[in-house]
């Protein structure tokens, strides 16, 4: 009989994401998606609603599968990106964590996250802040993000907002 | 107050010089006047139709720096008020959009049915008003031109404007190629964007218009596509851009241009033919039965499309609709949604999506090239060593007056027009923006 999914293991899962983003680190990052992973920022269609549907309706970010996240990756450190050159100094802080929802290979997450972003080329720092809601996976030994929705609460955007930033 | 437009373009066209001075960008009494003199003293654009699309809608927006609310009354009726309150001058409608039969001012609710008018200023019986208030109207103060072009809603808030037609011009049959994808019209698709930049707004102006940056600022972003070229999977999007190589360095021959208009209205276009890669091309034979086999090409290309000073719709990598809205000199606001056919299918709905959101969103592979590149602009334009910019000189031997014959297959006339290889990347037809800016600026009395 395995135990259920803990909040201890879910803030584990969490924290070190947020780590690999802050540190640079995109192939650890990404491998800690499902392939099919769904990776998800709705816009918002109102001062109190976002959008829910994302085929008939505009996300900030929507991607079905993990190789749309390996693009993003291939951009951001490419260097052919003026706006991701040179790289935002970024620090996530995630807190609230709650398993709402578990059996021996699914997990449901929610918790609240800050990036505070110091964008180096023009001398500005910002935060954002905004929800996530998770569905991860056992895949043998390893549990996989194989749902992130992210839900961005300050989405009037300065300039750019990267996968990095959320 | 007054500007020497001459300080900031010099246009000499006999000698092929045409040259912009880089305070056009930084100037606060530039910006002060381009409030005064565009932005608040002639049409701007305010919104779609479809923002509104029941009796008693509203929606919210602003003409230069000052508040708009337009307005539908009980009969369906459309109109645009200043969105303030006569009484303490308060912003009345509070959200981007809704219903409301009534609108009450939070503050001391004085209230406005939905054409306008004053329902009731609260306790006016014992309010000890002179009759000379009591004579006065309560009302919305109206904006004083309102008209509707084929569902895009124009205001201006002078009087002393030319009819919106004849403002719009020639320029409006590229509106039509944006209305006439359904018979039932374009609509936007749930979910507005909005973002900022540090920078002047007549950056966006010109980099929608600028085929010169594309394969220098789009690197990272040409890269993907070129990845993505190589699968077959479903979870990439298919881009427009497959099988259109107009942009290529090594592509010969015509591939497109640009068209410029009265009044500051431009189009840059691309040839992208009848693809599968489009979300149109599901209705590619029904818009040639119904509007020609010209106007439906015309639908499928490339095309960015600015209706001076505010309003651009770009049909490139998807379609989008864009308000510039200046807040000062170096901050700029951009209002931003996926325009769309009404009644397209699932999957044409789908992939349009799929594909604006890449390139479109600031949040995605494209835009933030561009709005960074604004930023660095706006800081180099503190550069007075040589104030003349040299961006504007691209294309000065290929210009001619009138169309060509692309135009001519939807009856367009422009102003000028220039045919295009994928390396002359046309910038004279920034001069249709300054040479209007000029005009407007430098009547100045």
């Amino acid at each position: 009989m395995t135990a259920p999914f803990t909040r201890a293991q879910a803030e584990d899962l969490l924290f070190r994401e947020a780590l690999m983003i802050d540190t640079r680190r995109y192939d650890a990052w990404l491998a800690m998606f499902t392939p099919d992973v769904e990776f998800w920022m709705p816009a918002w269609r109102s001062e109190t609603e976002t959008t829910t549907d994302p085929d008939r309706e505009l996300s900030l970010i929507y991607y079905k599968g993990r190789r749309n996240l390996e693009d993003r990756v291939m951009r951001l450190t490419s260097g052919l990106s003026t706006a991701s050159t040179p790289p935002p100094r970024v620090a996530h802080v995630v807190s609230n964590v709650l398993v709402t929802a578990a059996d021996a290979d699914m997990a449901q997450v929610s918790a609240v996250f800050t990036c505070h972003r110091f964008d180096v080329r023009m001398n500005r720092a910002e935060c954002f802040f905004g929800r996530y809601e998770y569905t991860l996976r056992r895949e043998g030994a390893d549990w996989l993000i194989a749902r992130k929705k992210i839900t961005l609460l300050n989405d009037t955007i300065p300039t750019v907002v990267d996968i990095t930033s959320i | 107050m007054t500007i020497d437009v001459s300080a900031y373009v010099d246009d000499r066209p006999d000698e092929g010089i045409f040259r912009v001075n880089r305070a056009i960008f930084t100037d606060e009494q530039v910006f002060e006047a381009e409030m005064a003199r565009i932005f608040e003293g002639g049409w701007v654009f305010l919104g779609l139709e479809a923002q509104a699309p029941a009796p008693h809608d509203f929606f919210t927006t602003f003409a230069g720096r000052v508040p708009i609310l337009v307005q539908r009354d009980g009969e369906g009726t459309f109109r645009a008020f200043v969105n303030s309150c006569p009484h303490k001058g308060a912003r009345l409608a509070q959200t981007q959009a809704g219903n409301a039969r009534l609108h009450v001012c939070p503050y001391h609710s004085w209230s406005f049915d939905s054409a306008g008018r004053s329902k009731a200023v609260k306790w006016q019986k014992a309010g000890c008003y002179s009759a000379a208030f009591d004579q006065q109207d309560h009302g919305l103060a109206a904006v004083p031109c309102f008209a509707n072009y084929r569902g895009f809603l124009f205001g201006s808030l002078s009087a002393d404007v030319p009819p919106l037609a004849e403002y719009l011009g020639e320029a409006a049959k590229l509106l039509d190629l944006v209305a006439d994808q359904s018979e039932e019209g374009a609509e936007l698709v749930p979910g507005q964007v909005t973002f900022t930049y540090q920078a002047n707004w007549k950056l966006q102006l010109e980099n929608c218009s600028d085929a010169y940056h594309f394969t220098s600022a789009h690197p990272s972003y040409i890269r993907v596509l070129e990845r993505r070229q190589q699968e077959t999977s479903g979870e990439v999007v298919a881009s427009v851009w497959e099988n259109s190589d107009y942009w290529k360095e090594e592509t010969q021959g015509i591939g497109g241009g640009s068209y410029s208009f009265p009044n500051g209205h431009v189009l840059n276009w691309g040839v992208f033919g009848i693809t599968p890669a489009i979300p149109l091309y599901e209705s590619a034979a029904v818009l040639a039965e119904r509007h020609g086999e010209g106007k439906r090409d015309w639908m499928f290309n490339m095309r960015n499309l600015t209706i001076f000073p505010n309003l651009q719709v770009a049909e490139n990598a998807s379609s989008q609709l864009r308000v510039i809205r200046p807040i000062s000199p170096g901050l700029t606001e951009m209002r931003t949604w996926c325009i769309a056919p009404k009644g397209e299918s699932d999957a044409a709905r789908r992939q349009r999506i799929r594909q604006y959101e890449d390139f479109f969103n600031p949040t995605g592979m494209a835009t933030p090239d561009d709005t960074v590149s604004y930023e660095n602009c706006q800081i180099g334009f503190a550069g007075t060593v040589d104030p003349w910019l040299q961006g504007y000189a691209r294309g000065m031997t290929a210009s001619v007056e009138g169309g060509n014959r692309f135009s001519d297959r939807i009856g367009l006339n422009p102003a000028r027009s220039v045919l295009a290889d994928s390396q002359l990347c046309d910038e004279t037809l920034y001069h249709a923006y300054y040479r209007a800016w000029a005009e407007r600026m430098g009547d100045a009395a």
